[in-house]
């Protein structure tokens, strides 16, 4: 019987000895390279399995009340860490989530209003958000100006609904600092 | 009678490698026990000393054991679940019986496994250790870049096992971490997206860093640890014994008759043996049984037993269930991440034009930096081959000042970060008092 590993030692023509040599180390190569790219491939699908096709996770745009139910002033929404804010008719929301590292930002009332200059612009600013994970600083407005948040926080559009009159969030939607929702 | 003479028999079939009766029963002993195989023959004294090595890489291991061990018994009571996982960690502290115990010990052996891996490493460092000496097929700064691996991988687990409780400590824990992997440029988002398996911190996170936890990363250190055991020995044992071939050849002793060929049979190459001839010789070494195996089993007892009275003396904390509205005031990170948490506090850097993160500098860049350091100094380090296996030997002063202020600064920010940082991250002193801060708004 012949067997794989001694074929070799079985005579053969002289010219032909060369073609069977490179047919092995083709077949060889062959054998070699099906089972590298089978083995890729069920790696790749073993890793591609663990990258999410569907999120069941809160939607980034919801309903949060009508306008006339939002208490005036500042209302905190605990579940999407985000901050109301109503002044008269005018509404904005400003993200609870510190752009450094991303721990939720404390609304801080200061004792008594103080004068800063955001962009040349003199401002009073009533209350600041306080990160208590690295210690950065943020004005009423967002501005950061202490600690190591490199950006101020990131402010959401508002919109109305037209079904129901609600005020409706949208987290994907960053907007200016000067956004206002007047109802 | 007959039964007793068979028991005995069978007692010492079982346990004669351990007592061994002769330095060549122990030299077989080290053959036919696959226990005892990982040991050479013979070791030599200097290795042996207790203030050479200190036994580091052996307490890690034994604290890594003692981690596996109360581990396995961890699994079967601990549900990985956003809902459950927090009442069941309660139940093992309040109603399961030893729950606390066994959380305990297996919180402090993480905690000493941390301390003593690192010191593991200053030590190799001040000893010159990651030095190849006279051994031929030697390539110990592989081993110190497996070993830093290996440092890696205790902090990773250490990581994924405190955020398991699904208390504020671990949600803040993990809100910080996965932050700093998505300050990475380019793929920093992604990277985000996969290790939380989605946007936000929920089941998906929670099972993933489970999974890693106690499967994944232990497999790695396993397999990692093997390698690290095997090159020590092919790397001709612990670096002082290159040394003591140093001054055996200042001796110009004449050389012993050593054989020439391993048991493995021929191969290529030579032994170490036969280089370092004083690796079998009377006078410089002992049999591995029981001078070896008495003081392994000796630090395997003192570290158990140290890490059952720290256990009795720090009862392992839970905080409050997790809550993504309320960060904690102050949130500070395991003492042994503390000094990162500090560093990126201090470095976000304004360049005018752009601001950079101080998570990409202090959380990413910086520890990648040093990390490269250490892998890069082995090659670096040009000292002569009498400063191998030496505490601080002349020669590599300055080096060792270097590594020194490096540790120095390291254990000076954790300090900081420790003691001196209270609410909103502010400085205070230890003796100043905190202010009240609301626990909800």
């Amino acid at each position: 019987m012949k067997l794989f590993g001694k074929t070799k030692s079985i005579p053969q023509p002289t010219n032909g000895a060369k073609e069977d040599e490179s047919r092995r180390s083709f077949m060889h190569k062959l054998g070699l390279g099906g089972m590298i790219a089978g083995l890729a491939g069920f790696g790749f699908q073993s890793f591609r399995s663990l990258i999410p096709n569907v999120l069941f996770e809160p939607p980034m745009k919801f309903k949060i009340g009508t306008p006339a139910s939002i208490a005036e002033g500042m209302t905190f929404l605990e579940d999407k860490r985000l901050y109301i804010f109503k002044e008269g008719k005018s509404f904005y929301a400003i993200s609870g989530s510190c752009t450094h590292l991303g721990c939720t930002v404390k609304y801080t009332k200061l004792n008594a209003p103080k004068q800063v200059e955001i962009d040349g612009e003199k401002k009073n600013i009533p209350f600041e958000f306080h990160c208590p994970c690295h210690g950065s600083k943020f004005y009423a407005d967002g501005t950061n100006y202490a600690g190591p948040a490199p950006a101020p926080l990131h402010w959401y559009k508002l919109e109305v609904s037209p079904d129901d009159g609600q005020l409706v969030v949208n987290m994907n939607n960053e907007v200016e600092q000067n956004f206002r929702l007047t109802v | 009678m007959a039964l007793a003479e068979a028991t005995k028999k069978l007692y010492n079939k079982l346990t004669w490698t351990w007592n061994p009766g002769s330095d060549k029963e122990a030299g077989d002993a080290i053959v036919k026990n696959v226990m005892l195989h990982w040991f050479p023959n013979k070791i030599s004294k200097a290795s042996l000393a207790w203030n050479y090595s200190f036994y580091l890489g052996t307490i890690s291991f034994v604290l890594f054991m003692i981690l596996t061990l109360t581990g396995v018994v961890l699994m079967f009571l601990y549900v990985p679940s956003v809902e459950r996982a927090y009442a069941s960690v309660k139940d093992l502290e309040y109603v399961i019986s030893f729950g606390w115990l066994l959380r305990g010990v297996h919180r402090i052996a993480a905690h000493l496994m941390v301390a003593v891996v690192f010191l593991h490493m200053v030590r190799v460092f001040l000893t010159g250790a990651y030095k190849n000496g006279s051994a031929v097929g030697a390539n110990r700064p592989l081993n110190w870049i497996i070993g830093l691996v290996l440092l890696v991988m205790t902090l990773l687990l250490s990581f994924t096992g405190y955020l398991l409780p699904w208390d504020q400590l671990a949600f803040w824990a993990i809100t910080v971490g996965t932050n700093i992997a998505s300050a990475a440029p380019l793929v920093g988002d992604w990277i985000h997206f996969l290790l939380l398996g989605g946007n936000s911190i929920d089941q998906g996170a929670l099972i993933r860093f489970y999974v890693l936890h106690v499967f994944f990363l232990p497999v790695v250190v396993l397999l990692l640890f093997s390698w690290h055991m095997w090159r020590v020995r092919k790397d001709g044992g612990l670096a002082v014994v290159d040394h003591e071939v140093l001054d055996q050849k200042a001796e110009k002793v004449e050389p012993v008759k050593s054989k020439t060929y391993s048991l493995l049979g021929i191969t290529n190459g030579t032994t170490v043996h036969v280089q370092n001839t004083m690796v079998d010789e009377e006078k410089n070494s002992v049999p591995s049984i029981p001078n070896l195996t008495r003081r392994i089993w000796l630090v395997t007892v003192a570290t158990f037993v140290v890490t059952v009275i720290l256990t009795m003396l720090f009862r392992a904390p839970l905080e409050t269930p997790a809550n993504p509205s309320v960060t904690p005031n102050p949130a500070k990170a395991p003492w042994y991440f503390l000094w990162l948490q500090e560093i990126v506090t201090d470095t976000t850097i304004n360049l005018g034009f752009i601001t950079i993160n101080g998570a990409l500098i202090g959380g990413i860049l910086l520890p990648g930096l040093l990390l490269g350091l250490a892998v890069w100094w082995p090659y670096r380090d040009k000292s002569s081959n009498n400063s191998v296996g030496v505490w601080f030997a002349d020669e590599r002063r300055r080096q060792n000042m270097v590594f020194l202020g490096i540790v120095l600064l390291i254990l000076v920010f954790t300090v900081i970060g420790t003691y001196l940082r209270g609410p909103y991250w502010n400085f205070y002193w230890p003796w100043e008092a905190w202010p009240e801060m609301p626990v909800k708004f």
